[in-house]
């Protein structure tokens, strides 16, 4: 008895003490609920440059970044639930999406860094993605996967569903186990209603931040832009979603038209006002950070150099509005300084003391931007509704390869990708390659290539080749013949007569690499943009879109063979018909007797005798 | 004071549609006089025989009422209201067409409606065209004071997706298992759903992109569908088209208004010409429906009466045709439910 009863010292200290552990579980769960709602992370990034024809590019970069589900579960405060309901639904590993109008001018614009190689997409809507799902189970996926993308981001993606849209490209667009799936609709409209869901997935959507200087008509009056949404999941680092808009404006300042007493003309001066026709009033408040770029390009900063003047935001050449918070140099492999970026913190300003960058320029200035090795365009050839040639040319632009010299071995490779739909029925026999105007053996080109031929109305033909290019070439050319193919009248558009569209072909230098290091000044905190522009990429560079006038059927033939054909019927009929029943004889003699049976009856009256 | 069976499988089932008259000559359903002399119960034969058979008869009528659980009582609360915004025109030449479109859209938007019950068809993109000089902007005025585009609109069939099966669908709802709900008209039997739908149109049909047509009993059967289904509770289609009131004449669904813009016959004319984009921007018929509709806001108390008063057929040079005779309410006591609640 004395055993079991406890005294009443040890009793309250056991309840403390069972109290204070009660304590302790709550702190901890309240911490790993707290400690997984603070691993959600959002970043706000802008990124401006002048451009060398006059124009200024605005890239726009948000970063949301979820952990993994196990340890969040399916709470989220920052991180757009509709994305990871998405991932979580359809098993994707990576994806990405674009929604691009206009083309990137790879001649003045760059081809050679990361801004181009990441960002110029095709026009219209390209979407890819990566399943983590067996190879069987992938079609049907991606079919639920393109109507779920086009109710969330109000576009006819559904229409990539079927399987004469999309294919299965192996290496040549991006080296997968058959898991991938690849598809473009070039023809597709972009407008505020794809990007008034885009910003809802932002955590402060346009209200505030960076994103608050979307004023549309800007946007959209640009020459170039292109909005992306791309994911990457895996079970150990959760989702990272880049959300990414690039516009190419030309701004519309009075300084620009205005010619420099040395007799050049100035570049336009501008600043965030000029394009967007509002200032930065402050950050997202739920951003980890909130950073706006400028940088100034390799050529800029080589005329500062060859100016004898230091290259900092104030020296002979330009002047930033506002003084940067930071500069960074970019180093490339020999440690010579390329470009240069200027860094603003958005947390320094707020709407008492706006942020508006801007850049005048002092002295006028020509520039270039480094380019791909190869200006890669595509092109029709032939006539008339029957058949044609797609033709892709190759321009050297005079990058000098690193390993060149003299040596004979040299050769720059390219990866062709290039997707055709089935009414144009693409020869690959066909291929002919022309080295600086001499016809060349396949062999001595094409080192690798897979093709998967058409199928009419079932498969797209896909091509994926690797070529090899001597570096002292000046000029290739591969052409390939194609028939054009007739469609039922029930799959043509509505606008018919103006053609069918063939997306734009994939050609990517596997050689060479756009990416860029900055180094970072503070350890504890990497900037997005920068990890993505750090980040290894083989420099790509899209074809245009071909338009192909196939044979549109004469649409109101329907109506024309009815009409015709009742008319004939009719008249067969009615002529028969005339033949068999009138009698030509007893008309006459009905027609007598009405006569006679009238005059008789006048007869009768009159008294008179007929 | 006879009880109409709805052919078309109305709301309700009444008994005497199901079950046949009495050996003894008397209906289930007591008429007038009978009911009136209840108080003679004693002394009226009838009555006492009606009096025996009233347990039955209220038996019967809870069971009728009880037995298809997807009938819905007669009063069905109203408590959401749907739009379903159709252009059926493609070309830039068809820009009023769009214009009309955005502007009932701002109009329900900004009376309540959210864009989750805004099921939004636009046959080609007019914001964005390359043949537009002010980029993400569509105006229906040449004052171009009011950007109808704004900078949250929401368009859920666009381009090459409005075609006469998608517009079938949504109305219907019978879709494939994949299409997404914001796709969807996701209405029930307590939805308001104001169906409004402009391009070019004819006698008895309307034309989809200049590739196919909607004719009216094809809409009558959507309709009937809908109305079987428990769709809606009161459906109000408005159309603006040349010979707009020919597409209903096969409807037959109770429940329903329908507005057009011109007799057969009759052309419905665009209001004016902007020389700055070079197309014309609106029709008469949207113009006017509009401007009655901007003096209006969330608390206002405008009847439908008011808004057919409104329409002047010298000003829109056709005449407005409503069609009210499947409607049960007074038009007077109607206030805009379709717009708020």
């Amino acid at each position: 008895a004395r055993a079991l009863m406890m005294p009443p010292s040890t009793a309250r200290r056991l309840c403390f003490l069972s109290l204070l552990l009660l304590l302790l579980l709550l702190a901890a769960a309240a911490s790993a609920t707290a400690d997984a709602a603070a691993a959600e992370e959002f970043t706000e990034e802008l990124l401006l440059r002048p451009l060398p024809d006059r124009k200024a590019l605005a890239h726009f970069h948000f970063r949301s970044s979820a952990p993994p589900a196990s340890a969040a579960g399916r709470h989220h405060h920052l991180f757009p639930k509709a994305i990871s309901q998405l991932v979580q639904k359809f098993h994707i590993s990576e994806l990405e999406l674009s929604f691009t109008q206009g083309r990137w001018n790879y001649e003045q614009w760059g081809g050679y860094d990361p801004m181009s190689t990441n960002n110029a997409k095709p026009p219209g809507v390209e979407l890819w993605a990566i399943f983590d799902l067996p190879l069987a189970e992938i079609d049907a996926t991606w079919k639920n996967l393109t109507h779920t993308l086009s109710g969330l981001f109000c576009a006819s993606i559904n229409f990539l569903e079927s399987s004469t849209a999309f294919s299965a490209p192996r290496w040549g667009f991006k080296l997968n186990e058959g898991n991938l799936r690849y598809g473009a609709l070039p023809r597709e409209a972009v407008c505020t209603e794809n990007l008034t869901p885009w910003l809802k997935l932002l955590p402060c959507r346009d209200k505030a931040g960076i994103a608050s200087l979307l004023y549309r008509p800007s946007v959209y009056k640009g020459y170039y832009h292109s909005q992306k949404l791309k994911l990457k999941s895996s079970q150990s680092l959760g989702i990272i979603l880049d959300q990414t808009l690039t516009v190419v404006l030309q701004p519309n300042t009075v300084s620009g038209k205005q010619l420099h007493s040395t007799g050049g003309q100035l570049q336009p001066s501008w600043s965030m006002e000029h394009l967007f026709s509002k200032k930065l009033s402050g950050k997202c408040l739920v951003s980890k950070s909130s950073r706006v770029f400028v940088e100034i390009e390799k050529g800029i900063v080589d005329n500062v150099d060859k100016a004898g003047s230091d290259v900092s935001s104030n020296n002979d050449l330009f002047v930033l509005s506002t003084a940067p918070d930071r500069s960074l140099k970019e180093l490339d492999n020999l440690e010579v300084q390329s470009s240069s970026l200027y860094e603003y913190d958005v947390n320094n300003y707020n709407s008492d003391k706006p942020l508006n960058v801007g850049i005048t320029w002092k002295l006028p200035l020509i520039w270039s931007c480094t380019r791909a090795p190869y200006h890669a365009s595509r092109f029709l050839m032939g006539s008339g509704n029957e058949r044609g040639s797609i033709a892709m040319s190759f321009l050297s632009t005079g990058l000098d390869k690193q390993l060149v010299d003299s040596s004979n071995d040299c050769s720059i490779k390219a990866v062709v990708f290039q997707v055709v739909p089935w009414y144009v029925k693409v020869y690959y026999h066909s291929l002919e390659v022309f080295i600086d105007g001499n016809s060349k053996a396949i062999s001595e080109v094409v080192d690798k290539i897979h093709v998967t031929p058409s199928e009419d109305k079932l498969l797209p033909g896909t091509m994926e080749m690797l070529l090899k290019f001597p570096c002292s070439m000046q000029l290739a050319t591969l052409t390939l013949d194609f028939d054009k193919g007739f469609l039922h009248i029930d799959e043509y558009p509505p606008d018919a007569n103006q053609g069918f569209d063939i997306p734009s072909a994939l050609v990517s230098f596997p050689e060479f690499n756009s990416s860029r290091s900055y180094p970072e000044a503070d350890p504890l905190f990497v900037s997005p943009l920068l990890e993505n522009f750090k980040e290894d990429g083989v420099v790509k560079s899209y074809t245009e879109v071909l338009l192909v006038p196939l044979t549109t059927p004469d649409f109101s033939m329907p109506y024309n063979v009815i009409t015709f054909t009742c008319t004939v019927l009719a008249l067969y009929f009615g002529s028969l018909l005339n033949a068999l029943r009138r009698r030509i004889g007893e008309e006459e003699r009905g027609l007598k007797k009405l006569l006679l049976g009238n005059c008789n009856l006048h007869c009768f009256s009159l008294n008179l005798k007929c | 004071n006879t009880i109409a069976c709805d052919g078309d499988g109305g709301s309700v089932r009444r008994a005497s549609c199901f079950f046949p008259r009495f050996p003894t000559g008397m209906s289930l359903i007591p008429r007038a006089a009978p009911a009136a002399s209840m108080a003679f119960a004693g002394r009226d034969p009838a009555v006492i025989s009606l009096l025996k058979m009233l347990p039955l008869l209220l038996l019967l009528t809870f069971s009728s009422a009880a037995a298809p659980p997807a009938a819905a009582s007669p009063s069905a609360v109203h408590n959401n209201n749907w739009a379903v915004l159709v252009c059926t025109s493609r070309f830039w030449f068809n820009y009023r067409h769009m214009a009309n479109t955005l502007s009932l859209y701002r109009t329900v938007k900004r009376l309540g409606i959210p864009d989750e019950r805004i099921i939004l068809m636009l046959a080609d993109d007019m914001a964005c065209n390359p043949r537009n000089n002010y980029p993400a902007q569509v105006f229906n005025n040449e004052n171009h004071q009011l950007n109808l585009y704004g900078d949250n609109v929401e368009v859920d069939y666009r381009g090459y997706e409005v075609t006469v099966e998608n517009f079938l669908r949504v109305l219907t709802g019978r879709h494939e298992s994949a299409v997404p709900r914001s796709k969807r008209l996701l209405s029930d039997e307590g939805s308001h759903i104001l169906l409004y739908m402009t391009g070019h149109g004819g006698d008895e049909f309307l034309k989809f992109q200049d590739n196919e047509e909607l004719q009216s009993h094809d809409l009558a059967d959507a309709v009937k569908q809908m109305k079987e289904k428990h769709r809606f509770k009161e459906l109000l289609i408005m159309v603006d088209t040349c010979q707009a009131a020919t597409l209903f004449s096969q409807l037959q669904s109770p429940g329903v208004l329908a507005i057009g813009s011109s007799m057969k016959g009759e052309n419905s004319y665009s209001h004016h010409l902007d020389s700055d984009i070079g197309v014309s921007v609106v029709d008469r018929f949207t113009f006017h429906t509009l401007a009655f509709f901007e003096k209006l806001n969330m608390y206002s108390n405008a009847s439908l009466n008011s808004l057919f008063n409104s329409y002047d057929p010298s000003m829109l040079l056709s005449t407005a045709y409503y069609r009210m005779d499947l409607y049960k309410r007074a038009l007077n006591e109607v206030m805009e439910r379709y717009i708020y609640f």
